[in-house]
């Protein structure tokens, strides 16, 4: 048991090693994608939790995210406090809707839950994020501009220091993913798994339904939000354009797309969800065949949709998941593995 | 001494009375049993004891605590473990995880720590897998420890249930049909189980199940339901002598000359076969179920599948309507070659297969399941037929599948099933966990499709009623087919069929080595201390001392002298 946690703190520190030195030598474009898809992950993760371990739909994590965003651009625009407290502030403000949302999960399953959290979504998106009566929280039209920023004392705003907010944000992801992943296999993680794989069974033994799914909940908007309360640090200002609707929606997509039980399979999808649209856009156009061709942003949320298809059909439990069964079942094969049982995480 | 105290318990379900002022009082330490007809409230009051529904009116008190507005999970801590008749393990976890949920969900623990895998929650953890691996123990099951719920057999799964109720250290244990799917030895075996469970884990049961054998060996107290009201209650020989209670429940018996079967059987062997196998094998992911299957079913016949849980019966109706692909060999019907053929293409050529559980919609009226069959048809079916062949499903019309009883959804199907004017009609476990007196009506109705010319392929877990009913019968064992002939001979002979149908004379080494000590298996001291030590402090210390006098583990003097006690 404690050799597997040493392992999986090996994993994560090189992890972290290696990702912290990738953008170094990167434009400020993909410095701040960079960023940006650690943010996305942060998203990912949160389904992770909520979908993955717990069955639980959600149709707007990127809500959350937004709501941490900005009360943590509120937090260190109107009372310059250190940027770890505004984070901290964004990711409690998040908790609590999430704990909020989880209410009526109480009661809802399924299709139904999916169409309330859309509506939440949307409620969100409209009434709260562009509406005058919560300037206080937004900022107004032009939302909060982050341009002095510190954390820990350290200067890390977003034109000159992007890559000291890179590697905070990634550290964090960092050690939120392996309590993600230490999680799955303890006692709580087991109780949320009961309530995936029979709610009346949980109920029944003892599992207390309202506490856990509240938690779950709460727990999933919290990683959202202290994703998202990064993203004025990283873009240096917070618009509800990041944070609609369609972002939510797209964290569904990918995480189902990337393997929604998987912790690895979320930082895969914020690089993804990053990286993609923006090489896309910039080196997909030019010349061929003596005519000019250009992809956009569209030609992304295309490839989104064909990869979605052609990955429920032949990769049912996500990329990642039906990677990491072909070489376990490899590994098996060849003998390397006998007699040890083959853990779904 | 009374633990469970049941008052005028009444429950509504739209305007049927599914309880009415039902009251029952079950004692510590006592084994009931609760029986009934299909429909009679059983499950509906045990349900209510659970705390999955709430009751409209009464009051239920355990052991001083009111459960009326008692939530699932506080009455989990009162001491109330359950197990489910439809199986509700949580599949993508190990058996030994299964077990582990309900204890640590008992404890204080906090989430975080559980993440950081601080030393308390670590040590908290060793604890609850140790006590896990004991329990699994007592009931055999160690060598599933690390297997995956979700990919065991049934009948093991069952098992499986009742480890993990006991692994909440409960006082009171409800079990809902425990026996549905198992065969009469396996059945056996639970009824030993129940007993030594009672012994060891000092619980006291409420039992609800159908199968008599199981209720009059077990049970010290019986209840009786019929029609949501209590018919009758008492000890189980004086429940079984009952006139009002065989009345009810049991129906009187019938049986069918055997000449008229034969001579039936006599006159078709002539007839080309309507579906014809041969050398089938079919299986799921790296398991082959079954090999080299040859069947054949002659227009107009009734053909029995019966033999062991496990044989493959299911799996070869399976492979025959396309719902799996077979992996060798040939179905033929009709004499075209539909080996691979898709399902929906093989239910248009007339074969209808009812799935076990009986594949219908929860959620759409009588009536309107009736009437899907014109959509496969392609023109209007008049539904009349199907409600001369079911009166009852007449008055039922508007009501929804999902809130029937399980006899009427098995009527539904039925019903639907001869609308589609099939020439083969094969059925999976009809009688599962129906009442004798529904099973009796449904095996009637067979008879009827016979007379009509429609072709029948059953598997049965009652060997009895479907040979009654059938002209010829397969025995599966282990996958194959291991003895096939006229019904009436095979009724005839019972010992040829007991033979395969028991199972091969390894089992019965295996049942002799279970017989040896009333728990399944050989007792290990070690593990059996830390179950069978809920005792006072006193004897336990006294326990302790004994032992350390005669050098030997405390869980051995334990075990000697609980052998004591059962042999007195």
């Amino acid at each position: 048991m404690t050799s597997r946690v040493i392992f999986r703190v090996l994993v994560a520190l090189v992890a972290f090693a290696v990702l912290a030195r990738i953008p170094v030598g990167f434009d400020v474009g993909f410095k701040f994608d960079a960023g940006l898809a650690v943010i996305w992950a942060f998203g990912l993760l949160s389904l992770v939790l909520l979908t993955g371990y717990v069955g639980q739909i959600s149709l707007c994590q990127a809500t959350f995210a937004g709501v941490g965003a900005y009360a943590a651009g509120m937090m260190s625009a109107t009372f310059h406090v250190d940027y770890i407290v505004a984070v901290a502030v964004g990711v409690a403000a998040a908790f609590a809707l999430g704990v909020l949302v989880g209410l009526p999960a109480l009661r809802l399953h399924g299709i139904t839950l999916a169409i309330v959290t859309l509506g939440i979504a949307l409620v969100f998106d409209r009434y709260v994020f562009q509406d005058h009566a919560f300037e206080w929280l937004t900022g107004g039209t032009g939302g909060w501009r982050v341009g002095q920023a510190s954390m820990f004392g350290l200067q890390m705003d977003s034109s000159q220091h992007l890559m000291g907010a890179y590697v905070v944000l990634l550290a964090l992801f960092c050690v939120v993913a392996l309590l993600m992943v230490n999680l799955h296999e303890s006692g709580a993680g087991r109780r949320f798994r009961a309530i995936r794989d029979s709610e009346l069974a949980a109920a029944t033994m003892g599992v207390d339904l309202t506490r856990y799914k509240l938690l779950a909940f709460g727990m999933s908007a919290a990683i959202a939000g202290m994703g998202g309360a990064f993203y004025p640090l990283v873009a240096g200002s917070v618009s509800p354009q990041p944070f609609w609707l369609f972002t939510s929606l797209q964290f569904a997509a990918i995480a189902v797309l990337m393997g929604v039980r998987y912790v690895p399979a979320a930082a895969l999808g914020g690089a993804f969800m990053a990286f993609v649209p923006d090489v896309l856009t910039r080196y997909g156009h030019g010349t061929l065949f003596g005519r000019q061709y250009e992809i956009s942003y569209d030609w992304f949320q295309i490839a989104v949709g064909v990869l979605l298809i052609v990955q429920l059909i032949t990769l049912p439990d996500g990329v990642w998941g039906d990677l990491r069964h072909r070489v376990l079942h490899a590994r098996s094969a060849v003998g390397g593995l006998d007699g040890r049982k083959v853990k779904v995480a | 001494m009374t633990m469970l105290r049941v008052r005028d318990i009444t429950v509504r379900f739209g305007g049927i009375v599914a309880l009415d002022g039902v009251s029952l009082d079950l004692n510590r330490g006592e084994i009931l049993g609760l029986i009934g007809p299909n429909g009679a409230g059983k499950t509906t009051l045990f349900n209510c004891i659970s705390g999955v529904i709430a009751p409209d009116k009464g009051t239920i008190f355990f052991e001083g605590h009111s459960l009326v507005y008692a939530p699932p999970h506080v009455r989990a801590r009162f001491g109330i473990a359950r197990t489910f008749q439809n199986l509700q393990l949580w599949g993508s976890m190990t058996v030994a995880e299964n077990l582990i949920v309900p204890m640590d969900a008992l404890g204080r623990r906090n989430t975080f720590s559980d993440a950081l895998h601080l030393p308390f929650s670590s040590y908290a953890e060793r604890a609850s897998m140790e006590r896990a691996r004991a329990i699994l123990h007592v009931l055999d099951l160690d060598r599933y420890a690390g297997t995956l719920a979700g990919d065991l057999p049934a009948g093991i799964q069952r098992r499986v249930e009742i480890a993990r109720a006991l692994a909440m250290r409960p006082r009171l244990l409800l079990l809902d049909e425990p026996a549905a799917g198992l065969d009469a030895q396996e059945t056996a075996r639970l009824a030993e189980l129940l007993h030594a469970v009672r012994e060891r884990f000092h619980v006291s049961m409420l039992l609800v199940d159908h199968d008599m054998s199981l209720v009059m060996r077990v049970c010290d107290y019986v209840y009786v339901l019929d029609f949501g009201k209590l018919l009758a209650r008492g000890q189980p020989a004086a429940i079984r002598g009952d006139p009002k209670v065989v009345a009810a429940y049991l129906g009187e018996e019938s049986k069918q000359p055997a000449e008229e079967i034969a001579s039936v059987a006599a006159a078709r062997l002539e007839e080309a076969p309507l579906l014809e196998v041969k050398h089938l094998a079919a299986g799921y992911g790296g398991l082959e179920v079954v090999r080299d299957i040859d069947l054949a079913v002659r227009p107009g016949e009734v053909v029995a599948c019966i033999g062991a849980n496990g044989a493959g019966k299911t799996t070869t109706l399976r492979a025959i309507s396309g719902m799996i692909h077979p992996r060798r060999g040939r179905v033929m019907f009709g004499g075209r070659d539909v080996t691979g053929t898709s399902a929906e293409r093989i239910a248009q050529l007339g074969l209808i297969h009812i799935p076990e559980g009986r594949g219908l919609f929860p959620n759409l009226s009588v009536e309107d399941t009736l009437r899907l069959v014109s959509n496969t048809a392609g023109h209007d079916v008049n539904i009349t037929p199907a409600f001369e062949l079911f009166p009852k499903l007449r008055q039922r019309r508007r009501q929804l599948v999902g809130t029937l009883s399980g006899g009427e959804q098995q009527m539904v199907a039925l019903g639907r099933a001869i609308l589609s004017q099939p020439r083969l009609v094969m059925i999976d476990e009809m009688s599962q966990g129906l009442a004798p007196t529904v099973v009796r009506q449904l095996f009637d109705i067979i008879r009827v499709f016979r007379e009509q010319g429609i072709a029948v392929l059953l598997v049965e877990q009652f060997v009895e009623s479907a040979l009654d009913v059938a002209d010829r019968a397969y025995v599966f064992e282990h996958g194959s087919i291991g003895l096939s002939g006229p019904a009436a001979e095979l009724r005839a002979d019972r010992k040829l069929v007991a033979g395969s149908y028991l199972g091969t004379a390894v089992d019965a080494t295996a049942v002799a080595a279970a017989n040896g000590d009333g728990n399944g298996h050989h007792v290990d001291p070690a593990l059996m201390e830390i179950v069978s030590v809920r005792v006072p402090a006193k004897v336990k210390r006294a326990l302790e001392q004994r032992a350390e006098v005669e050098g030997r583990p405390t869980g051995a003097v334990a075990i000697e002298l609980l052998e004591k006690v059962d042999h007195q």
